[in-house]
């Protein structure tokens, strides 16, 4: 019966090549530092889905910022667990990425024929790195208010521009409502399209070439 | 690498492969673990630390020590190597260049070579950008002030420059026997916030000693910080306060902890401020904390405030009562015994208590254990020693603020005073009971009760107070608050908005009467009588002038007004000093003739008929013709009789004037401040229709109306 049906939908879908392709694919002998991949993906699934489950009830304006995110630690069934996930997910994220990378340089893996996976993991950090500058804000608590004061400014320093990028990270001169709103776009719109864009395009690569063997002590 | 090179990886890589496994099962497997493994992790750090949330952002507190998230203190520490004109070095150029290097590296390390062994360079400059952001990220860990450190400022001062000092500036005066614990709770009607449900009730009381003794938190600051968190001794005890100086390091809290001896480490001032800013001198919290549980709601006392003064002062210990043995004979004696263990039990000795006792005692029936001990006190009298000596615990400030406190509760302020204010101000328009009747002020109008179990339970205070103090122009009702322009204080205001509310409690028992239709029509009445039912409240009967109106003298009238200012006046109103206008209610003859009543003719100027014009006919907006509509399409969804959000009924011309928790939602002639326009306009941040601002036209039709006096036309 479930064979059948299987069948059925690989006449119609051809589901047996794409599951040949990705997961029956012969890989090297590899060790359990190569799981790091892996698991910074999944942690990037996990606050996808803790991050949706907050804008449930996140309201991203400085009148209510704060008191939903207390709302949503003090009131809400499982609030403090969705946060809590997501804020030590973040933290996870940057670890797991950065030893990831670590793993990918000293293995000499970034080399050919693999170029342009590793470009796109240093592009990928990138994003983390701005997931979480832009997160970091939207509790608007006094943390979060003067850190993203401070790491805004840093903007204004460039010579000649720095005024404009400064306006532009700020949307004004100060800090206000403006800020927050374009920090909370960016944090749930812009980054994950760009995050899960490059996500496939890393994925792909890693498949069609295959992840690297541990390299013998004389290579 | 050339082609060889690459080729010859290819061949490896694909033998490698050979000899490997399948991703599925086998390298899956490893990945769920350590997911699992990472999952776990996330969950207890969820359960286990949680998430910091600090203070509510505040942008104006600019002593904040800035921390940003842990993966960014490594560029944080970097900057601090690259002060003034090279921040960009630190800012820019070096994460710029370091990015673009990890970019390309592919294309800069071209070798073959794999193992990170047979690459020593790679390897070392890997290792060397490793450590030293982790060294930085030490060092930044290491150098900011740790947290707890930065926290110890004046919290006190801090919460006032947040909260008040907006408002208030540097500092209140207090005026005696201000319940400032409950005013800063409730807030006022003069636009001052309820703090109650954002502060703590410690935070209150810190707030209330720091207004009253501002140099005495920040002593608490510099001396007691270090160990108590927060000065939450603000409710304490005075007894146990004055224990910590009295007995110094034999004080039992501070026995183990190695404190200083405070009587000798602080001067008398300064113990007196800090003692001022634990318990405030706050005389009705002083009251709520050191009397009330002996003497309940007040204190019956006969004597001037000074000899109360003196009592508190001295104590218990001065406070004799008579044997009663001599004067009453043994049955009386048994009788009051008896009727002070249980009041229930013997009802002449209420008769007795009344008689002997409530002189001192007032209605507060002294406890006593059992009928024995009773006689034996009332026999012999003695000493009241249970009752502390106040003037060794409590500072002067506060003995003052306890005295003025007790003295106003002896004299029947809340309630009975309400009642009295009620009488003297509200009666003549709403009856004895708020049970209503014919509006003076408006012919053929009758006045609602204001007793009602449904009309109490409609209007919060804030409401009702409101209306107390700013009036009901429209309706007749001139404002009662000080603030605008009426002879009421905000307490007098509150005292009678109590006996309103005891209302609740106990239904007036008449029930209103059926009051007849007002026969006489406004036309018809003479000058005199439209002086004495209306201009009197504020002008006085004899034009002598009281506390909401200045008095009328004609000859100064003259030297300052002619005919037509003063025609304009009382037609018209005068907005400023909420005086009502007068010329819808009567006939422009009647107005006239009002002139001549309060201010004589003027001579050598006739004050025939056509020097005066007719009132200006600026009411062109009609609001059942062009603003209820408007009201119809666009609130009363939410706004009626049935749907009343915010109170507030959008159905009727009534309705509109007279509802809302805000009431009144307008203000006629006055749209900056009548409320439905702030929300139409949306200048005080709410706004209103939720579903999007009002087109301009229409806004300008109700603001228009609201210009010219908001009629029912």
């Amino acid at each position: 019966m479930l064979a059948n049906l299987g069948d059925w939908l690989n006449d119609r879908f051809g589901w047996r090549g794409i599951w040949e392709a990705i997961f029956l694919r012969k890989v090297p002998h590899v060790n359990w530092f190569y799981t790091l991949g892996s698991a910074s993906l999944f942690v990037a699934i996990n606050q996808a889905i803790t991050g949706i489950l907050l804008t449930l009830y996140y309201v991203p304006t400085p009148d209510h910022a704060y008191d939903s995110v207390v709302y949503i630690t003090t009131q809400l069934p499982f609030g403090w667990l969705i946060r809590g996930l997501h804020h030590w997910g973040a933290s996870a994220m940057v670890v797991l990425v950065v030893l990831h990378l670590l793993r990918v340089f000293f293995y000499g893996a970034y080399k050919f024929p693999r170029e342009a996976t590793w470009m796109t993991g240093v592009i990928l950090l990138i994003v983390v790195i701005g997931f979480g500058f832009t997160g970091y804000l939207l509790p608007w608590d006094q943390r979060a208010y003067w850190a993203t004061t401070v790491g805004t400014r840093i903007a204004g320093v460039a010579p000649y521009v720095g005024d404009f990028l400064l306006k532009i990270a700020r949307g004004g001169p100060e800090l206000s409502a403006v800020t927050l709103a374009r920090f909370f776009g960016t944090h749930i719109w812009v980054l994950p399209t760009t995050l899960a864009l490059l996500v496939v395009i890393h994925l792909y690569l890693v498949i069609r070439v295959g992840i690297s063997a541990v390299p013998a002590k004389d290579e | 690498m050339n082609k060889q090179e690459q080729q010859d990886y290819l061949d490896k890589y694909k033998k490698a492969k050979e000899k490997g496994v399948p991703f599925f099962p086998d390298i899956i497997f490893k990945d769920t673990i350590v997911v699992f493994i990472v999952f776990i992790i996330l969950i207890a750090l969820a359960y286990f630390v949680g998430v910091p949330l600090e203070a509510r952002a505040n942008p104006n507190d600019a002593n904040y020590t800035p921390r940003p998230e842990w993966y960014f203190l490594f560029l944080f520490q970097l900057l601090k190597y690259f002060p003034g004109n090279l921040e960009v070095v630190g800012a820019m150029i070096l994460p710029g260049l370091f990015i673009t290097l990890l970019l390309l590296l592919p294309f800069i390390d071209r070798s073959p070579k794999r193992h990170f062994m047979t690459r020593p360079y790679a390897s070392i400059a890997a290792i060397v950008v490793v450590l030293g952001i982790g060294l930085l990220t030490w060092l930044a860990v290491n150098e900011a002030p740790p947290p707890i450190q930065a926290a110890v400022v004046d919290k006190a001062a801090a919460l006032y420059a947040t909260d008040c000092a907006n408002c208030h500036g540097q500092g209140i005066v207090i005026p005696e026997g201000t319940d400032l614990h409950k005013l800063i709770a409730a807030g006022n009607h003069q636009g001052m916030p309820a703090w109650g449900g954002d502060l703590s009730a410690d935070e209150i009381d810190m707030l209330a000693g720091f207004i009253l003794s501002p140099n005495g938190s920040a002593l608490f600051t510099q001396e007691c910080a270090s160990c108590h968190k927060s000065p939450v001794l603000a409710s304490g005890n005075p007894v146990q306060l004055q224990k910590v100086f009295d007995e110094g390091k034999d004080f039992p809290a501070h026995k183990d902890l190695n404190t200083p001896d405070w009587k000798s480490t602080l001067t008398p001032d300064q113990e007196n401020a800090l003692l001022n800013f634990l318990a405030a001198p706050d005389g009705q919290r002083l009251f709520a904390i050191n009397c009330q549980g002996c003497h309940g709601e007040g204190v019956g006392f006969s004597g001037t405030k000074e000899e109360l003064r003196a009592m508190i002062e001295k104590g218990g210990h001065e406070i004799k009562m008579p044997g009663w043995k001599d004067t009453l004979s043994a049955d009386d004696l048994n009788t009051l015994a008896q009727y002070v263990v249980d009041p229930e039990a013997n009802s002449a000795g209420s008769t007795m208590f009344g008689k002997y006792c409530a002189a001192c005692h007032g209605d507060k029936i002294p406890a006593a254990p059992d009928e024995a001990s009773a006689l034996s006190i009332i026999a012999l009298g003695g000493s009241h020693i249970t009752m502390p000596v106040w003037g060794e615990i409590l500072t002067a400030e506060q003995l003052d603020a306890l005295t003025s406190y007790t003295w106003d509760t002896s004299q029947g302020v809340g309630v009975a005073s309400g009642e009295k204010l009620f009488a003297s101000n509200c009666r003549g328009c709403h009856g004895k009971f708020g049970e209503g009747g014919p509006n003076p002020t408006f012919p053929g109008d009758m006045i609602f009760p204001i007793s009602s179990s449904e009309y109490l339970k409609t209007r919060d205070d804030a409401t009702i107070r409101n209306i107390i103090s700013q009036g009901q122009p429209d309706y007749g009702m001139t404002p009662f608050g000080s603030a605008y322009g009426g002879s009421l204080s905000d307490e007098q205001i509150d005292a009678i908005l109590g006996f309103i509310r005891s209302w609740e409690a106990n239904p007036p028992s008449v029930s209103p009467p059926k009051a007849p239709p007002v026969v006489t029509q406004p036309q018809e009445l003479s000058a005199s009588q439209i002086y004495g039912s209306l201009c009197a409240q504020c002008h006085g009967v004899n034009r002598e002038g009281t506390a909401s109106g200045p008095a009328l003298d004609p000859a100064q009238l003259r030297a300052e007004f002619d005919d037509q200012a003063l025609h304009d006046m009382i037609n018209n109103g005068v907005l400023k000093v909420a005086m009502p206008g007068l010329g819808n209610m009567f006939t422009d003859d009647q107005v006239k003739k009002l002139v001549i009543l309060v201010a004589g003719t003027e001579t050598g100027t006739s004050t025939g008929s056509g020097t005066v014009p007719k009132p200006p006919t600026n009411s062109t907006v009609s609001f059942n013709d062009q603003v209820l509509p408007i009201f119809q399409a666009k609130c009363s969804m939410c706004h009626s009789s049935a749907t009343t959000f915010g109170g507030w009924d959008s159905t009727s011309y009534q309705a509109v004037m007279t509802s809302g928790d805000n009431a009144p939602e307008v203000i006629a002639g006055d749209p900056d401040n009548s409320y439905l326009m702030q929300l139409l306009q949306a200048t005080n941040g709410a706004f209103m229709p939720p579903t999007g601002k009002l087109s301009d036209e229409e806004i300008q039709i109700i603001m228009d109306w609201i210009l010219a006096g908001a009629l029912d036309n």
